[in-house]
């Protein structure tokens, strides 16, 4: 049924076949013409046609009606405008998805740009913190920066030391745990704006072991939480609070990243 | 499409004049066939009051390769009148066709027919065409 159509389709373009083949200009006749090129009954069409035409050419004109047609083309080709191509529905559509492309290109730069070793955990316990009540951790009240033996002596965890920045502040708890990789961590929380701190080993590289490092604080986000991660002999801190960047800036010293 | 100058003289000062007073008042139309479009209503509004060509079933040829050459010794306003002479909208179909080498969607805009209609239009006319050519040639006219 549908081959019939066409093919009634293309006997009706042939019919209209346009005299010259410089008028091949749609894309439909364009196809149904080469087809029938070779055929004597498309052939006779086209020598009538242009012998037909000949003649028309011959059929005077009068001298008042010929000289508005003199030099000029009467119809105006359709002009394009930049509204015009811009409002083309294919050309809207194609701006469109470039456009999404371009921002998922983005966004995976920008969150690429931000990462760094030890990202993936850090942001794993910014859900940790949020989700955690202080009767959840052993009360204990000192210095942070004292509690890096207390890790050694009962966990037997070297180096879970507290930086010098976050080191005199006043601890309400603390605990240490297994997160879903079996990673020891170490959880501390502080009267200082009921900021947290997370001790945890430092990612490192799968082939040799080496620690990957980098070099002073890297900021995280999750949920309206914010932390600021620093590594330090293969032990990265986190100092987690409820808020943003600004709030934790002014605890930082050195090159914040 | 009148076969008739003077007549067709008036239809196209009349569709410039309108042209003219649109374009002063600003409200030229912006599609590009408006005038022929326009020139094709006046044309028809003013073939209404002429006599008006019987509906006879008019013999057909299918076109004959020496087609071309017999086209050759026609007169050019025997030809305008044969056209003028069909009904519409073949008229307009192959006034468009042949004498303005209109492309076939252009025609389908200014005279708003179907594809399928033009198509018919035009066959039948170079039959009938062939027929009446082939009818001069021996002599015998057939329509």
């Amino acid at each position: 049924m549908r081959t019939l159509r066409l093919l009634r389709r293309r006997r009706a373009l042939l019919n209209c076949a346009p005299i010259s083949q410089d008028h091949l200009t749609d894309r439909s006749m364009r196809a149904a013409v080469p087809r029938e090129d070779g055929s004597d009954e498309f052939l006779n069409q086209q020598n009538f046609d242009r012998a037909l035409a000949e003649v028309v050419r011959l059929v005077p004109i009068p001298p008042e009606s010929a000289e508005w047609f003199s030099e000029k083309d009467a119809i105006r080709a359709p002009r394009w405008t930049w509204r015009k191509i811009v409002l083309n529905p294919a050309v809207l559509a194609i701006s469109i998805a470039l456009l999404v492309i371009a921002g998922v290109f983005a966004f995976h730069l920008v969150g690429q740009l931000n990462d760094f070793p030890g990202s993936a955990t850090a942001r794993k316990l910014l859900t940790v913190a949020g989700s955690t009540r202080s009767v959840m951790l052993d009360p204990v009240s000192a210095e942070a920066g004292t509690l890096s033996d207390l890790f050694f002596m009962k966990h037997g965890l070297e180096h879970y030391d507290v930086p010098d920045e976050f080191a005199d502040f006043q601890t309400i708890g603390c605990r240490v745990f297994d997160d879903d990789e079996s990673q020891r961590i170490a959880q501390i929380w502080v009267g200082e704006k009921r900021m947290q701190f997370f001790l945890f080993p430092a990612e490192r590289d799968s082939k040799t072991g080496a620690v990957l490092t980098f070099p002073g604080w890297r900021y995280v986000h999750q949920e309206g939480w914010v932390g600021a991660v620093t590594e330090h002999n293969g032990v990265c801190f986190m100092a987690v609070l409820r808020g943003r960047e600004k709030d934790l800036e002014p605890y930082l010293s050195g090159p914040k990243q | 499409m009148l076969g008739d100058s003077r007549k067709a003289q008036e239809v196209f000062n009349t569709t410039l004049r309108e042209a003219a007073v649109r374009a002063v008042q600003g409200e030229l139309p912006k599609e590009p066939f408006w005038l022929f479009r326009e020139a094709r209503w006046r044309c028809l509004e003013a073939s209404k009051t002429d006599l008006q060509p019987e509906a006879l079933e008019m013999d057909e040829q299918d076109i004959s390769p020496q087609a071309a050459s017999q086209i050759k010794q026609l007169e050019p306003a025997q030809l305008a009148i044969w056209i003028s002479a069909a009904p519409d909208p073949q008229r307009t179909a192959l006034a468009l066709f042949y004498l303005d080498e209109f492309d076939y969607l252009e025609i389908l805009d200014i005279a708003e027919l179907k594809l399928s209609t033009l198509s018919r239009c035009l066959a039948q006319g170079r039959r009938q065409l062939q027929a009446w050519l082939d009818a001069k040639h021996t002599g015998a006219p057939k329509v």
